[in-house]
């Protein structure tokens, strides 16, 4: 069923030995339904991969194909039906809203396409307010260390609705990198942003991976966006349907353009 | 648009529930004391009756008025605002400003139709129970029938389709028309206050103890005072968060949160600090001049029952409105917040921390009005007590104070915490996605 061989992993890249779990997230077997009766909607179907630490990997396909599904079940926002998740070695497993969260911090940090940053502070405050909310202490040079390598250096005392898009998207990265999580998921980084921000953004996700061994995890339906990745997962139909290494933003445009026929001729 | 504005209520009836309620509690009130001026015009009530019942209806019918005002046009301003994303659209697709307000007014009018209407038959009842608590006091003849008349009937519809049609209009002007220029005129309103209220308290030292209107200006006093701190109830919150030394990620981010919506929660505060003032004040006040008299060992004056009963019910009517605009615009704030809430919970902070912040934002609200409400208050109670008896603090007054500081955390942190409640059952990720 799944073609492309989705279990292997993608270990080209040294990766940075801190912790135990050779594989940054592995899903095993995840599904998802919506709604209940004539209504309800499958939106992942036996989803079963794993990816490797220091990997870059872009999760594309069709409108409604699950792919913001799998986003959320893999970062603990949603629970799957059944399925197993892991990130970095450690079970997802039930409990309350307070108990995932717990879980995914240190772990996981996100990137959204409407930034989610909190209006009422500062991007200094925005950067350090996962840190706070985890009740650690709070290294204000490491966090204007990491706003300057993201160009906002200059940018502390400023509130978000002060800053362009591309900035505001790079103030959430470093909001998600001040953590040192093991796995960046970001949802649409760049779909709300012009194409020079986008670029932007693109490559300091490429240099958390690059420089810094983060695992990254990128939603998209931009072929452009997806070819920064390392590699890309299809998605179709809530199944995964092919998996593409070193992409071209003209490889996976092929690939997507495609994507409906592969399916339905039953791979 | 009128067309417009009946289908808008229709298909959203629980957002008008604020302002009917409102209307509602504002027309019963109105109607219920406007029912003793029809009382008192019938033949054969004698005149002690008839003057009793023309000024109960005369006092509180006015106070009500204002009330009505206020309450109702705080539940609009909010439901302007919550809409504002609705007026945007509609502007967009060619409404003028004129159709936008006649839109937004004819809801108002329309719901306030609804609550008069609603409100009839409680206010018969009422005014039935009022007369009865004259007459057990002895301030108006058994004789006399409760009637329920055209002065009531007239006014209670009047003053309230009045009260909301211009609430509404000033609503919807101020959400098109932007930023407020009252700054300065603010300022100077606030102080003038202050001043005059603090004259009026200190004026209590030129009365004796036994005028009958010794209780008219430390009274004022306290409430002028109160309006004045009401007034710069914005510039009183930063001062006390330049020193709140709250720690931890909850104080940190409660302090950030209040500090950038001083503006916005200064209704809130104005409130708070109006109602512990004169709650406070008119109660303790009352309890000093019932415990003087009983102590003089005289019965009290016709004049004097009037003027407890009068204290009491306008007490009563005060707590009950704050307390709806308390809730109603509480209910709001909060609500209106459950996209920061889900932004909160993704950047790592719990169900438990997001409630937490709420409840520490809504605990350095209330304490801060309810000291500020209590100065006042003590502005008031203190030169009265002086004059009135040998003491400078009256007993009654911790019993009072506590009560009332009861009551407004009760509500505030009652109804912050379970909306806030309400707002974390949407999953954090549905609710960034809700276009606020």
């Amino acid at each position: 069923m799944l073609r492309a061989g989705s279990r292997r992993t993608h270990g080209t890249r040294p990766t940075h030995e801190r912790g135990p779990a050779a594989e940054a997230l592995r899903l095993v077997k995840v599904s998802k339904t919506y709604g209940t009766g004539d209504g309800a909607v499958t939106a992942l179907d036996g989803v079963t991969f794993g990816l490797g630490r220091g990997t870059f990997t872009a999760v594309m396909g069709p409108s409604g194909s699950g792919k913001t599904t799998l986003l959320h079940c893999a970062a603990g926002l949603d629970r799957p039906d059944s399925g197993i998740v892991c990130v970095d070695g450690t079970e997802l497993t039930g409990g309350g809203e307070a108990e995932l969260t717990r879980f995914r911090r240190g772990r996981i940090g996100f990137v959204f396409q409407q930034y989610n940053l909190l209006e009422t502070l500062t991007v200094a405050q925005n950067t350090v307010l996962p840190l706070k909310l985890a009740g650690q202490r709070v290294d204000r040079g490491r966090a204007k260390e990491v706003l300057a390598s993201v160009g906002l250096g200059d940018r502390l005392g400023h509130r978000p609705g002060q800053l362009s898009g591309g900035q505001r998207q790079r103030v959430a990265i470093a909001r998600a990198l001040v953590t040192e999580p093991r796995v960046i998921f970001a949802d649409e980084p760049t779909g709300a942003l012009d194409t020079r921000s986008a670029r932007e953004v693109l490559l300091l996700l490429q240099r958390a991976v690059r420089a810094h061994g983060r695992t990254v995890v990128m939603v998209t339906h931009d072929p452009v966006a997806a070819s920064y990745a390392d590699s890309v997962l299809f998605l179709a139909d809530g199944r995964l349907a092919g998996r593409m290494d070193a992409p071209t933003a003209d490889a996976v445009a092929e690939r997507l353009a495609h994507l409906g026929d592969t399916v339905t001729t039953g791979v | 648009m009128f067309l417009l504005a009946m289908r808008s209520i229709r298909h959203r009836p629980g957002r008008f529930l604020a302002t009917l309620l409102s209307a509602f509690l504002g027309a019963a009130i109105i109607m219920t004391f406007n029912s003793m001026h029809d009382t008192a015009a019938q033949d054969g009530v004698d005149s002690t009756s008839a003057e009793t019942l023309s000024t109960a209806a005369g006092v509180v019918g006015g106070y009500g008025t204002l009330l009505v005002f206020f309450a109702v046009a705080s539940a609009l301003t909010v439901n302007v605002r919550q809409r504002a994303a609705e007026l945007e659209l509609l502007r967009c697709s060619g409404a003028t400003e004129a159709q936008l307000k006649r839109m937004v007014v004819g809801e108002a009018v329309a719901v306030a139709l609804v609550g008069t209407a609603l409100a009839i038959g409680p206010a018969m009842l009422g005014g039935r129970a009022l007369l009865e608590v004259f007459q057990d006091s002895g301030q108006v003849a058994e004789s006399v029938d409760p009637v329920f008349g055209p002065i009531a009937f007239m006014t209670g519809i009047d003053i309230t389709l009045l009260a909301s049609a211009g609430a509404a209009f000033l609503a919807v002007r101020r959400a098109t028309r932007g930023q407020e220029r009252r700054g300065g005129a603010r300022k100077f309103l606030a102080y003038a206050a202050l001043l005059t209220g603090a004259v009026s308290a200190l004026a209590t030292f030129v009365f004796s103890a036994t005028d009958a209107a010794l209780m008219a200006p430390p009274a004022y006093g306290a409430i002028l005072l109160s309006v004045g701190f009401a007034l710069m109830a914005p510039r009183l919150l930063e001062a006390v968060l330049d020193r709140l030394p709250l720690s931890g990620a909850i104080g940190w981010l409660a302090v950030r949160n209040l500090r950038e919506r001083a503006g916005q929660l200064a209704g809130i505060l104005m409130s708070l600090i109006l109602f512990t003032a004169v709650a406070t004040a008119t109660l303790t006040m009352q309890a000093v001049e019932s415990d003087a008299v009983a102590a003089s060992g005289l019965t009290k004056s016709i004049d004097a029952k009037n003027l407890e009963t009068l204290n009491f019910t306008v007490v009563g009517i005060i707590v009950v409105f704050v307390c709806v605009m308390l809730v109603n615009s509480l209910y709001a704030a909060t609500s209106y917040r459950v996209r920061e809430f889900g932004q909160q919970r993704l950047a790592g902070a719990t169900p438990g921390q997001v409630l937490g912040t709420v409840g520490m934002e809504t605990l350095v609200l209330t304490v801060t009005g309810v000291v500020f409400g209590m100065a006042a208050a003590l502005a008031g109670i203190v030169p009265f007590t002086m004059v009135r008896t040998d003491g400078v603090l009256p007993g009654e007054v911790y019993g009072i104070g506590v009560a009332v500081t009861a009551v407004a955390a009760a509500v505030t942190l009652g109804t912050s915490l379970a909306t806030a409640r309400r707002m974390l059952r949407t999953p954090a990720v549905g609710a960034v996605a809700v276009a606020s």
